[in-house]
Parts: C-alpha cells; structure tokens; sequence
C-alpha cells in the first residue's frame, strides 16, 4: 500500500529533492544566498507568476492550453490603473470587477472551444491578441497606481521576524494554491478534469459534465490570470500593457516541470507550486552569480533547466523499478 | 483524400475572404508589374516575406506537430544558422560551404531535441523550451551578441535575388514544400509519421520505429529553421543573433493549426500549413495597406483568426454541409 | 546499458550547467561589497540584450567596471520589469555598494527603490527615467531626452524638405519608451507644417529586418508620394534604405531618410549618400555611471538629471566624425 501511494508522487517528490539539492548547492558556492530574505523574495517576485501557473495547470490537466494568460494579465492591470486613477472606483471594488472581467473573459474562450470544437490554442491566441490590444487601446503606456487602499496594503502582512513581512501578494499566492490543491484533488470539478484530460470520450460516456468542465477551466485560469494582474498591481503599483509577455510559456513551463504532462490528465498543483520555486531559484542563482554575459547568461539558464528535469528523471526512474 | 480537400478548403476561404477585403479596401494590392527582371507588387512580396520564415518554419512544424510533439526552438535554429552563414562568409567561405555551415549546424541542433525527446524521453515543450534558450545564448555567444554584416553577393542573392522573375526564395521554398510532400506520400515516411503521432503505443508494436520517426522529424525542423535563418539573414546582409526569429515559433505554430494539422498529431496537411502561412502574412500586410495603428493591430488579428477557427469548427462545417467525417465525441 | 548511459547523461548535464554558472576565478559573491574592504561591488540590472545599441551600453558599463577595478553584478532581465525587479532584491540581498538600473518602464519602481533605500544603496538610473513618488529614491538619471531626439529629427526634416513631404514614419517597439516619445518630439515638430504628411505610421520593432518589411509593403501601398522616411532608430532606417533600392528609389537622394541613435554604421550609409541624418543618442553610459556612483557613495548631491546633450550629424558633419564613432 505505501508502495504505491510512494510511487504515484515519486516524481513530485523527486522535483522537491532535487530543488532543495539546487538551492544548497547555491548556498554553498554564493554567499548570503541561503538566507530567510532570498527565500521570502522567491515568493514575492513570483506571486503573480505562481497564481497564474495554478490556473494554468487546471487547463493543461483537461487537455487544453491558453495562450492567452500573460495578455490579460497586463489588461488588468492597466484596467485598474484606469478606474482606479481615472473613475475613481475604490480599489476593492475594482480589484473584484477586474476579476470578474477574467472569469468572463475565461468563459467565453472556454465556450467558443468547447461548442465550436476549435484548438483551444487557435482560439487562446485569439484571445491573447484581444486581450493586448485592448490592453494599448486602454493605455499606450504604463501608468502609476496613486490608492490609498495600495499603499496602506502594501504596508500590511505577516511578520517573519528578522524585520521581513510577507506581504499580501505571496500570502495570496500561497492561498491559491493551497485551494487549488483542495479543488483539483478534493471535489468532484477536479476529478472531472481529470478525467476530461485522460480521455474525453471516455468522461463523455461516464455521464462527466464534459462542457461545463470545461468552460470551468477556462474561466478559472481567466480568474488566476486576472488575480496574478491584482497582485502585479499590488507589487508594482502601475499597469504597464507590455507586462506579461511570454507569461504564458513561464506558467506552462512551471506546470511541465512539476509533473504536469501536456497532454492532460496527469500533473499537481503542488507540483506547478514546485516549478514556479525552480524557475524562480534559476534566475536567482543567475542574478547572485553576476558574472556571466547575455551570451552564457541564456545557455546557463537552458543547462541549468536542463540538468535539473534529467535529474528529476533520473531520481523517479530509478526508484520504479 | 476526401478529408484532406475538406481541410484544405477552409483556410483557402478564409485567405480568399481577405484578399476579396483587401481588393475593395486598398486599391493597387493586386497590382503586379515587371521590375528590373523580376515580379513587383504586394502579392509578390506576400509569397516572398511569407516564404522566408512563416512557410518555411510551417513545414518542418508541421512534421513536427503530426508526431504529436512541438518545436519551440526554431527561432533560436534559425539565429544560430544565420550567425554561422554570415560569419562564414566573413571569413572568405564561399556562399555554398558558408550556407551548407548554417544548415548543418542547424540541422544538428534539431537532432539534439531529438535526442532529448525520443531517446531520453522529455517531453517535447521542455526540451525545445531548453534549445530555445541555449540556443539563442549560443547564437549570441558565437557573434558576441552583436548583429554581423556582411557583403557577400551571392548570399544576399539567396533573399532578394529572382530566378525566372520570381523571388528566389519562394522558389526554394515551395519547391521544398512539393518536394517534401511528394517524399512523404510516396515512400512510407508519411505514413509512419502520421501513426506515430495518432497512436504511439499501436505503431509501435505494429513495427515502426516511433523513436526514429521523432528523431528524424525534429532534424528536419532544425533544418527548415536553418534555412530560414539564412535566408533571413541574407535578406538584410546581416546576422541579427539576438532579434531574429524571436517568436516565431507562435506563427508557425498558428499555420500549422490553422492549417488543419492537429496538435494532438495524427493526419497532417503540408498544404494546409502553406495556406495557412500565406493567410498570415496577407494578414499581415492587410494591416500596413491599411495603416492599422500598430498598438490595436492585434485586435483585427485576433478577429481574423478567430473567424479561421470558426470557418474550422465541424459544427459551423456540418450545419452549412460539405461532407465531412462525423464529429468524434 | 539504457540507464547508465542515461546517468552519465543526467550527471553531465548537471556538472555542466553548474561548472558554467561559477565564475572561472573568483568565488562567487566576492564577499560582499558593503561587508569586506576592497574591492566595490556593484549591481547593473539591464533590461535585455536585444539590440545593438543596448548591447554596446552594457559593454560601456561592464568596461568601466574592469577600468575602475569594481566587481559588476551583471543581470539581464529579458524585457521584463518584474525581473529587474528581482534582480535589484538579489542585489540587495548580496549587500552591494550600489545599483546602476536601467528602466523598462516609467512606473511601478516605488517599491524596489524604498527597499533599496532602506538598506542604504544608492541607485543610479541609466538611459530612461522614471516616475516615483519620492525624488529622493534615486540618485541620479543619466539618460538623452527621446522627445528631444524626435523633435530634433523632426525639424531637420521640415528645414530639409521645405515644408513639404509624403512621410513614411517606421516605429519602434509598441509601447516602449523611446518609441512613444521620439514619435511625440517629431510629430509636434512637424505640426506646423500642414504639408508634411505622414503617410503611415508602422513600426519595425527596432528591427532591420522589420523596417525592411514594412518598408517593402508601404512601398507598394504609396509609390511615389512617399519623399521621406523617418525612422526610430539607425537599424530600422539600414532596412528601409535596402527595401528603396529593391524598389529602384534612391535613398537619400529622392527619398529624405532620417534616424536616431547615431550608430557608426549609420555614419558610413551618410557618407554613402544613402541617409541623410542621424540624432545621436549615446549608449556609452557606463563612465558617466560610474563617476555618479562614486559621488553617491561619498554622499555627495547629484543634479536629478544629467542629461546627455544629442547632436544632429547629416552630410555636412557626418563623414568628419566618423573615426571618432566609438559605437
């Protein structure tokens, strides 16, 4: 019995192991790199990016992709520059309509590929090319976020001692995956999505709600979308619409390599939790390193990316024999 | 062969549909004349620009795509082909050894993913994602992250030159693509393709050699994108290692698509993919004729192929009759 | 067999990816610049390396670093603002001396930049400027006056042409800085003359080979009205000159073509007769850089902008300054 239970998470366990392996490995040849600070930082930079992955994940489970993540991200967060500077609105306000505006947004590309039977990504990249052009059409450039509510949430958090506070935006983050942990493995959506990425005519048979499986999807990963383009805002306070771009391939990426297999059916939310650390631990070491030139700067980023998917491979293969 | 015809048509509508636009909307697109030897006109430049990266990169996707599989690396290929070319001919190689360098090494980097993903098994995203950054790292590291000029005749021939009044390049470029195709159909190649991608498990206790088939396919976009990135290179007399080819991937992808090739793999449509290529770049050049703002330029894009994905959709196709195949569940 | 071959593949890769990330020499983090004595280190986050231009401002700062003997952190962001952003925090955390920042975009520094002052790092800006809340939150900003640039450009053009032109405008990338603003000085420039049109506005992405593209297309779209080109940048300006001759025009002789940036190649196409004027915008920032970081660092005043003067080189001064061209 444990057997099995070990080797169905033996390759999210692997990802772990060679994480924590990669991150010791750092802090052992830069300085100051194993630290309470750099750990808090991999969170906060890459709250928005982890919220989106999430989603991300939920689609690329059922079988689809959306290309259109990263676009509406930078819509939401000149849409809210927007009415938030301009209107007037109330940041919460605001912040619910700009989610909401995902969700919809989400919904409706689900809609078009389920009843139409088009490529979700025919019609994510579709969705994409909207979504940035409207983003230009509601500002040609990036714009301040002046909010009280902004500043005075920015101040806010949970405090970590040694002075550090974990702000809203990785608190957040922490809260979407750990409810898309509870979503994708404790109710009945989730296992219905699995099941449509495993094998869609087989869920059609079994009675699954196959298309509002799958609008669900897409809307949820609009909502995580719209929800990563809050946080930005947050962080950043402005809305740029050139943000977000290659988002899309980052959150797919994250996904991919904490177990998700693209083909659908197969993956954790815990396991995109995990990549997105990778990613994130990557380009740290990249920055802590500063020695390297555009040049080798790209090749380490592919070696090390590399080196550390043939590691995991190599750690869940051994051990399943 | 039915069902081929039945996938090709749609694309082709949607490409008539905006050139019947643009003969309404801007006067002189379908104006061709006879220049200094060789063809002029918007249409000229369609085939031309088109040929260049969007159809060439669609052919090898296209192969790609069938076996159920993806290249994200074709666009670091073609910077690290270019480079190598202009770099060569620096040197003092002649055009022929310096585009055969290009072409080669290109080639080879296409083996390395396949490699990764047949022997080694990663999946194709991740590995090509991986040869999308090195490569693009090697590129740069080979040049120095600075753009190479060059002043070689015969390579900057190779982009803006003419044979019988058509552009060399589209020349090169669909006699590649009817020389492919007719080696797909007439050996098994296409077949094997074809199975791999539909149902690994199946054609491989059938015999056919899925890991070859995938090996071979990724060398063959490798090279397709080599050749681009000459040919992109040869078009401006300069290697640009940093810029060129930078997404795309998305538009060879999209012709592919678009083209009625499904990404789950499976049947797939080299002319399709043509089409399909040919319907960007109209796209394309649809927005400069008409002086389309460039930061709202992706609204009508997203327009257009939202329209090429419902002109797709066997619903729409059922409802207005050609006689396709049952929608599958 | 399959899996030793595959662990020496896995080992490999991994010796390799991490053997290429050390530096060859030195250990890596140096011990800290603020912590030990010695050696000044000091971060650049520098948005990508995706032109000419950015790259020779990149080799200008790194230069300067090995001339004064300072350790450079070098980051390169890739285009995107929220990694600059970690990078500065990886600075930070490293205890750098100070951090020279080149800017994607105008806003949504805020933040990075009060965690920067927190820890008593001076930060110098390089090439664009920025809009904060607190003037105070950066040292000092090195950059040229994109609007100025344009409208330099622009006037050229006006005296030029007379007053009178079918103007084919090739922007840069969509939403970037310099884009927007050398667009700005131009068209205000050109205002006031009703017969100087601008016949369509595209952009080339600050890419030859899209400026050659859409050039090749608006050529057909307009022929003959079009007596003038303005560019964004010397790169998109050498495509369109190429897309002119294909079509059998005369660049720089019938067709007025005017660019930014000041490239040496830029140089060499006036003294061949093929452009006709280039706004210089200088990326050589790095000894510039360096001198403000060291008054940062001994806490001196700095002027808030220290803006670079741009001069206006066409035939008649172009080919005298081309041996100085250093970029």
């Amino acid at each position: 019995m444990n057997r099995i239970f070990a080797s169905r998470l033996l390759p999210l366990m692997a990802t772990g192991l060679v994480l924590v392996a990669l991150f010791a490995a750092a802090g052992a040849g830069y300085e100051n790199f194993l630290s309470a600070r750099v750990v808090l930082n991999l969170f906060k930079d890459r709250a928005f990016l982890g919220v989106v992955a999430v989603g991300m994940t939920f689609v690329i489970l059922s079988g689809g992709i959306d290309l259109s993540v990263g676009a509406v991200m930078a819509f939401t967060t000149v849409f809210l520059a927007k009415v938030i500077g301009g209107l007037g609105w109330s940041a919460p306000v605001a912040m619910l309509a700009a989610v909401g505006i995902g969700v919809g947004f989400g919904m409706f590309q689900g809609w078009v590929i389920h009843f139409f039977r088009i490529p979700a990504f025919l019609v994510t990249l579709a969705g994409m090319f909207l979504a940035r052009g409207m983003a230009f059409v509601v500002s040609p450039r990036s714009v301040e976020i002046r909010s009280a509510f902004y500043d005075d949430l920015g101040e806010r958090g949970l405090p970590l001692g040694e002075g550090l506070l974990l702000t809203v935006g990785p608190l957040v983050y922490l809260v979407v995956v750990a409810a898309g942990m509870v979503v994708a493995h404790g109710t009945r959506f989730g296992r219905n999505v699995y099941a449509l990425g495993g094998n869609e005519a087989s869920a059609a048979l079994m009675g699954l709600p196959v298309g509002a499986t799958r609008v669900g999807v897409y809307a949820l990963c609009g909502g995580c979308a719209a929800l990563g383009g809050v946080i930005s805002t947050l962080a950043l306070s402005s809305g740029d619409p050139t943000r977000g771009t290659g988002l899309e391939l980052d959150a797919i990426a994250a996904a991919v390599i904490g177990g998700t297999v693209l083909t659908g059916g197969r993956g954790w939310v815990f396991g995109t939790f995990l990549g997105v650390l990778i990613l994130g631990t990557i380009k740290t070491i990249l920055d802590f390193d500063g020695s390297l030139d555009p040049a080798w700067l790209r090749i380490a980023s592919g070696g090390l990316l590399l080196g550390f998917i043939l590691l995991q491979k190599l750690i869940a293969r051994r051990s399943v024999s | 062969m039915k069902v081929f015809r039945s996938t090709l048509v749609w694309p082709l509508v949607a490409l008539v549909v905006l050139l019947v636009f643009n003969a309404v909307a801007s006067p002189g697109f379908f104006h061709v004349e006879w220049k200094d030897g060789r063809l002029f006109g918007t249409v000229v430049d369609i085939f031309n620009q088109g040929a260049r990266v969007p159809m060439l990169l669609a052919l090898g996707m296209t192969l790609v795509i069938a076996t159920g599989g993806v290249d994200l690396s074709v666009g670091s290929i073609m910077a690290v082909s270019g480079a190598v070319a202009a770099m060569q001919v620096n040197a003092g190689a002649p055009m022929v050894q310096a585009v055969g360098a290009g072409l080669g090494l290109a080639t080879l980097l296409g083996l390395v993913n396949g490699v990764l993903i047949a022997r080694v098994g990663l999946q194709p995203i991740i590995a090509t994602l991986v040869m999308m950054v090195a490569g693009r790292g090697l590129a740069m590291l080979l040049t120095g992250s600075q753009m190479v000029p060059f002043a070689n005749r015969s390579l900057t021939w190779l982009a803006n030159g003419s044979v019988g009044g058509l552009p060399v390049p589209v020349v090169l470029v669909l006699g590649l693509a009817v020389v492919t195709g007719w080696v797909l159909r007439r050996t098994a190649a296409g077949l094997f393709i074809e199975a791999t991608g539909d149902n690994e498990k199946a054609s491989r206790r059938a015999g056919i050699q899925t890991g070859g088939v995938r090996f071979a396919v990724y060398g063959f976009s490798g090279f397709c994108a080599g050749l681009s990135g000459v040919l992109e290179a040869a078009n401006i007399s300069a290697a640009d290692p940093a810029r060129i080819g930078d997404t795309r991937e998305l538009d060879a992808i999209f012709a592919v698509v678009a083209g009625g090739t499904a990404l789950t793999g499976g049947r797939f449509s080299l002319a399709g993919s043509v089409v399909g290529a040919l319907l960007l770049q109209t796209l394309t050049l649809t927005l400069y004729n008409q002086n389309v703002a460039p930061a709202v330029a992706p609204v009508p894009k997203a327009v257009v192929i939202l329209a090429v994905c419902l002109l797709h959709s066997p619903r729409l196709r059922a409802r207005f009759g050609k006689r396709t195949q049952p929608v599958a569940a | 067999m399959k899996r030793q071959s595959f662990l020496r593949l896995a080992g490999l890769a991994a010796a390799v990816s991490f053997s290429a990330c050390k530096p060859s020499g030195s250990g890596g983090g140096g011990g800290g610049g603020a912590a030990g004595g010695g050696k000044l280190v000091v971060g650049f986050s520098q948005i990508g390396a995706d032109n000419p231009w950015r790259t020779a401002e990149t080799e200008s700062v790194k230069a300067e670093a090995a001339k004064r003997g300072i350790e450079l952190k070098f980051s390169d962001a890739q285009g995107q603002q929220e990694a600059q952003i970690s990078a500065i925090r990886s600075f930070i955390a490293q205890g750098v001396s100070a951090i020279i920042l080149a800017p994607k975009v105008e806003t949504g520094w805020d933040g990075i930049l009060k965690e920067a002052k927190a820890a008593k790092i001076p930060v110098v800006l390089v090439d664009r400027g920025v809009t904060v809340s607190d003037p105070t939150l950066f040292a000092t900003l090195i950059a040229s006056d994109f609007v100025a640039e344009g409208r330099m450009a622009g006037e050229w053009l006006v005296k030029k042409s007379g007053g009178k032109a079918g103007i084919i405008q090739l922007e840069g990338t969509t939403g970037a800085a310099p884009a927007n603003d050398r667009k700005k000085g131009f068209e205000a420039a050109i205002a006031g003359s009703p017969d100087m049109k601008v016949l369509a506005s595209q952009t080339g992405d600050f890419k030859r080979s899209d400026g050659k593209n859409v050039m090749e297309a608006l050529i057909k779209a307009h022929g003959a009205a079009i007596t003038a080109v303005y560019a964004h940048n010397d790169d998109m300006a050498i495509g369109a000159i190429q897309a002119l001759e294909a079509a059998g025009r005369q660049p720089g002789k019938d067709v007025t073509v005017v660019s930014i940036d000041g490239m040496g190649f830029a140089f060499e196409a006036i003294k061949e007769g093929k452009l006709n004027c280039t706004v210089e915008c200088n990326p050589l920032l790095g000894p510039m850089a360096f001198d403000a970081v060291a008054k940062a660092l001994k806490g001196e005043e700095l002027p808030k902008q220290l803006v670079q003067e741009d001069r206006l080189f066409d035939e008649t001064n172009a080919p005298a300054e081309l041996p100085n061209r250093k970029y």
